[in-house]
């Protein structure tokens, strides 16, 4: 059984994730640094998420798909889930093919190093937001 | 320390005889070829590289229903499209390339187009996009570095921004590997020393990178003494079939090895003075090779020592450090060996780099994807230092 029942679930979890980790200054100013767009296409449930990191600020939006993204990455909710508990090697995911990434993949490693800190935000968050039950030892 | 998980996969047969393009019936029958286009280039097309094979594809009954001999120096979009358009004109039922790298990548980059249609860049480009299996690929090498023939990766130039594209998926491994050294005899010393020098700095990084495992350090393990011990045979006796044998074996098994662990800071710096003044790959691998391995060297010595031993350098008695210290100077004196040889470059300022070039190519190796792989963290003040070294 999937993880977040729906999308909107989803949705408000991932997507709130998203926003909380570009509320720390230090993340913004590296994400902003890479001038990308990314988009995020997850199944079961569906849902895409893009995060325009080309300007000022980021800028979030939910199944668009009238934006092209640079780099787009596409996994089950489940495995994006585990990926910010730092509980998914990228490299193994693709070549497992339990993600798929489109784009650049020089880009999508050096973002690596930039998201680690968030390995630690994500439960912290979850905790903070009222989502312990979505919490995995 | 292996990681906890790894895996393995080559799905490419690979066959290995000095002689054998001329006659391989058997494995194309397997293949299931009738019809096939042939990718190479002018050079080795008027140099009769090509001709061999395409004896051999005769007495299998296939028909050669084409030659794309356009291929590029670095394999391109518009050449891939060409290539692939070539190929749906003529109705074949799959490819055979034949040549170094960019002919190989070309060919992958034709066979998505052909098999599945669309889009190089927009559905293509990344990791895993393939919807299926490709036509059948069956890969020539004519050089004995590049390890396309086994990889499940292609880099194809977009020539109208100037970006590389990489292709990474299981089904871009091509179907057969042929490995004839008669064919890599007419390379000239100095490529031959450079692709080597390539296929040497696969196996070196790949032995040493995050991602190395047990099944990709064994096909380093050999291949390194291999490389070591016929580069300088082949460079200065290009007719000596048996190292040209070694040498294509060797380059294959390091494919095979950064296919799976991929490579670090010595093809960061080499892809970024590539980037910046056109030097050729393996020639850049050879100029950084010991400089990364030093800049590596705190993290890593007990793997430089073993490399040490691979490469036939007496280690006994020594500290780890030592000996990986011993493996690093072994390097710097085939470098030497290879300069007064061939005149294989060995600084960076022999190939048109020009000192106020530095900064940007110790930038570039850091915002390399390779440094991803790199079992030190790519930074760029100490990366510098290493390319002054080189310089």
């Amino acid at each position: 059984m999937p993880t977040f029942e729906s999308s909107e679930r989803l949705k408000e979890i991932l997507g709130g994730f998203f926003e909380y980790l570009t509320a720390d200054e230090m993340m913004r100013k590296k994400l902003l640094d890479s001038k990308m767009i990314l988009k995020f296409s997850y199944a079961e449930p569906p849902l895409a998420i893009t995060i325009d990191l080309t300007g000022d600020s980021p800028v979030f939006t939910y199944d668009d798909a009238a934006k092209k993204a640079e780099v787009e990455m596409s996994m089950k909710a489940d495995t994006a889930h585990r990926f910010w508990f730092g509980k998914v090697n990228l490299v193994v995911a693709l070549a497992r093919r339990e993600m798929v990434a489109k784009g650049p993949i020089p880009k999508i490693l050096k973002l690596l190093p930039i998201i680690k800190p968030a390995y630690n935000m994500y439960p912290k968050y979850l905790q903070e937001k009222g989502f312990a039950s979505y919490l995995i030892p | 320390m292996p990681q906890a998980f790894f895996q393995f996969h080559c799905p490419t047969k690979i066959i290995s005889c000095p002689g054998i393009a001329r006659e391989f019936t058997a494995e194309l029958e397997a293949l299931g070829l009738t019809k096939v286009l042939i990718v190479t280039d002018k050079m080795l097309t008027e140099l009769k590289v090509i001709d061999p094979v395409l004896e051999g594809l005769q007495n299998a009954g296939v028909q050669v229903k084409g030659i794309y001999k356009d291929v590029p120096p670095n394999s391109e979009l518009k050449a891939v499209k060409r290539c692939a358009d070539e190929a749906a004109r003529l109705g074949v039922d799959g490819f055979v390339a034949i040549g170094g790298g960019s002919v190989l990548d070309t060919a992958k980059g034709a066979a998505i187009l052909f098999t599945h249609g669309g889009d190089l860049v927009r559905d293509y480009s990344g990791a895993e996009t393939l919807p299926g299996p490709l036509k059948p690929i069956v890969a020539i090498p004519t050089t004995a570095g590049t390890g396309s023939e086994v990889t499940r990766a292609a880099v194809i130039l977009d020539e109208d921004t100037h970006t590389k594209l990489s292709f990474v998926d299981r089904h871009l491994a091509p179907a057969l590997a042929v490995l004839d050294p008669e064919l890599t005899v007419g390379l000239p010393p100095k490529l031959t020393a450079a692709t080597a020098m390539d296929a040497l700095t696969h196996a070196i990084e790949s032995f040493t990178s995050v991602q190395a495992n047990p099944f990709s350090e064994s096909m380093c393990a050999k291949a390194i003494p291999l490389i070591r011990q016929n580069i300088l045979k082949a460079v200065l006796h290009g007719e000596d079939i048996d190292a040209r044998g070694e040498l294509l074996t060797a380059a294959t098994m390091a494919g095979i090895a950064f296919d799976h662990a991929m490579v670090g800071v010595v093809h960061g710096m080499a892809h970024a003075t590539g980037g910046l003044v056109g030097v050729h790959h393996g020639t850049a691998n050879s100029i950084f090779l010991p400089w990364g391995m030093e800049y590596n060297l705190p993290v890593c010595a007990d793997k430089y020592a073993e490399i040490a031993n691979l490469l036939g350098v007496k280690t006994a008695g020594l500290s780890g450090e030592a000996a990986a210290r011993k493996g690093i100077e072994a390097i710097l004196r085939l470098r030497e060996e290879l300069y007064q040889a061939c005149g294989l470059a060995f600084r960076l300022r022999e190939v048109g780099v020009a000192e106020n070039q530095l900064d940007a190519i110790a930038e570039g190796a850091v915002n390399d994807g390779t440094s991803f792989y790199n079992p030190r963290d790519v930074v760029k003040e100490d990366v510098l230092e290493a390319v002054k070294k080189a310089y």
